[in-house]
């Protein structure tokens, strides 16, 4: 990761990363699909145009005067991947990629499944693309696998199909997270051959794992000890942090979440909660080890007045100055496509008026 | 055996079958109830959905999640499916009709599924317009069926922009029709912004939401 003298967007984030503490929080929003319309283009660029993907972002981090730093990641993972078809967004109403057809929808389909070529399908190449610009950037390569295991499991199978399965033909389940499994490890490991494995961050969502879709039981069952797996395999590779955003309400998986290593060699882990967590929470079970990111909700940076997310994001960096391993103001999800661009600043002046160390 | 204690205890395995995802039970205890001449909406109403019910309550509680609900609600629509031949043509519930859909934009539909089994088991007649469902769909699936309620779900806070405009699409033609609203991003402060009736955090709840929108009894 680029250590050196010229700053970058990311210049706070890397600091912090290496121990180094910074003067002030970095703000680092999660916002993808708001800087290519910022910058007048479609939604759908910031998925199927890399180069354009990174630039919008790299622009409106620089345009707004926020900490960066560039990141492709989408939350359908898998589904296009292993073979079936996705949607870009198109209409206003639409943020994201949307999967219309899922490749294994059952039993005899997943047994069937078979793995991928490693970088040839889905977003895989686009997703190498972007980290090429991140590295050309001397950015964080923050790269595969983008989704945890269940969530790429959930985009191949359908999450509806998934959830019988963990009570009705478990086995399948358990073949379907093992190919799952296999595929995030051989998709990390061609960051690391084509990048410094010091330079690469692996940007992990797992939005399906939510205590809004399965009991905390289920996640030590079948996410738990594949999700393990995988952070464990990352870590052999040589990567030292891994960044997590543990999306939704995930209060009753966090005990299993402690379980899960997300850095090596007294680096910090970069882990990133949804506003239903409680912020203090997050930091009392994993801020001795981890750098916090969050958790201003989404739907205040949409639908809030700049008054109320400033005074929001204000709460936030209160409470998060106090982690010992640092603190990262970002919002609870991605940032909303349509937020008002007023609320976004109001973030920044937060930060430029709470977030200093003194 | 009374009839009435065997109505009882057979309306009571109908409902513990529901509660316990077993398709195959619910079905068979679904046959019998016909075989010993048991009224089938009677069957439906005290007995598929007193499970459904009781599942509610227990997702509210948090012992079910989403995949013990979608077990139950196989057990539920198998059974129903068994006994619908059966239903009198005269046992209207008198509930009420709800339109429900996913907006444009937004293919998640598992909490609108949810919505909707809990509204079918409760006696509601509900039209399911699927998923990324477009903006003049709502308005006109209304006007064909003059249902009382639009159920409008969202998870994105994209789509969930197309609510309003939903809503005052739907207003203009009929201001009378209550609007429900849901979905992960979606929050009660919504409800007064965007103009809508009534919000149900949960599927469970969303019944009681549509009863208070019609003045329906709270619980039957």
């Amino acid at each position: 990761m680029h250590t050196g003298n010229t700053p970058t967007v990311a210049d706070r984030l890397v600091r912090l990363i290496h121990g180094e503490a910074p003067e002030r929080v970095p703000f680092v929003p999660f916002i993808l699909g708001f800087c290519a319309k910022d910058a007048g283009y479609p939604v759908s660029v910031t998925y199927e145009d890399a180069e354009k993907s990174f630039y919008t972002q790299l622009h409106t981090a620089e345009k707004y005067g926020f900490d960066g730093t560039p990141l492709y990641f989408y939350a359908s993972y898998g589904a296009w991947e292993f073979g079936g078809e996705v949607k870009m967004p198109q209409s206003q109403w639409e943020q994201a990629t949307m999967i219309t057809q899922h490749p294994a929808e059952s039993p005899e389909a997943v047994e069937a499944l078979e793995l991928p070529p490693v970088g040839a399908t889905g977003s895989v190449p686009l997703a190498l693309a972007f980290s090429r610009y991140q590295a050309e950037h001397q950015l964080p390569v923050i790269g595969a696998p983008q989704v945890g295991v269940f969530t790429a499991a959930g985009n191949i199978s359908g999450v509806s199909k998934l959830a019988r399965w963990l009570i009705k033909q478990p086995e399948t389940a358990h073949t379907l997270l093992r190919k799952a499994t296999d595929h995030l490890v051989d998709t990390v490991g061609l960051w690391v051959e084509h990048f410094d494995p010091a330079q690469v961050l692996p940007f992990i969502g797992e939005p399906t794992a939510s205590n809004q879709i399965i009991s905390p039981q289920q996640f030590e069952t079948f996410v738990l000890p594949y999700q393990r797996e995988l952070h464990e395999k990352i870590l052999d590779m040589g990567i030292n942090s891994i960044v997590c955003h543990i999306c939704g309400d995930q209060t009753a998986n966090l005990p299993h979440w402690q379980q899960i290593p997300f850095s090596r060699d007294g680096f910090p882990g970069l882990l990133s909660f949804d506003h239903r967590v409680d912020l203090q929470q997050a930091i009392d079970l994993f801020g001795a080890d981890n750098i916090i990111t969050g958790n201003v909700e989404p739907r205040m940076i949409q639908d809030g007045s700049p008054d109320e997310v400033y005074h929001l994001c204000v709460e936030k960096i209160t409470i998060g100055k106090t982690a010992p391993r640092g603190y990262v103001l970002m919002s609870g999800c991605e940032v909303p496509v349509q937020a008002p661009p007023d609320n976004i600043r109001a973030m920044v002046q937060a930060i430029e008026d709470h977030g200093y160390y003194r | 055996m009374s009839a009435l204690q065997e109505r009882q205890e057979l309306l009571h395995h109908i409902r513990d079958a529901v509660v316990d995802y077993d398709e195959e039970v619910t079905v068979e205890l679904c046959s019998n109830a016909i075989q010993v001449g048991l009224d089938a909406y009677d069957v439906v109403a005290n007995g598929l959905a007193l499970g459904m019910e009781e599942v509610g309550q227990l997702y509210e509680q948090k012992e079910y999640f989403v995949p013990e609900v979608l077990m139950c609600s196989d057990a539920f629509y198998a059974g129903l499916q068994h006994l619908k031949p059966h239903i009198r043509s005269d046992a209207a519930t008198g509930s009420g009709q709800v339109i429900i859909g996913t907006v444009e934009g937004d293919v998640h539909d598992i909490g609108k599924n949810l919505v909707k089994l809990m509204l079918e088991a409760a006696g509601f007649v509900v039209h399911d317009l699927g998923k990324d469902v477009p903006l003049d769909k709502f308005v006109q699936e209304q006007q064909r069926t003059g249902a009382d309620i639009i159920a409008l779900s969202a998870l994105m806070t994209t789509s969930m922009l197309a609510i309003p405009v939903v809503i005052e699409k739907m207003r203009a033609v009929n201001p009378n029709v209550k609007i429900l609203i849901g979905g992960a991003p979606v929050s009660q402060e919504s409800v007064d912004l965007y103009g809508a009736d009534g919000y149900a955090e949960t599927a469970a709840r969303a019944v009681d939401e549509a009863r208070r929108l019609l003045d329906l009894p709270y619980q039957e």
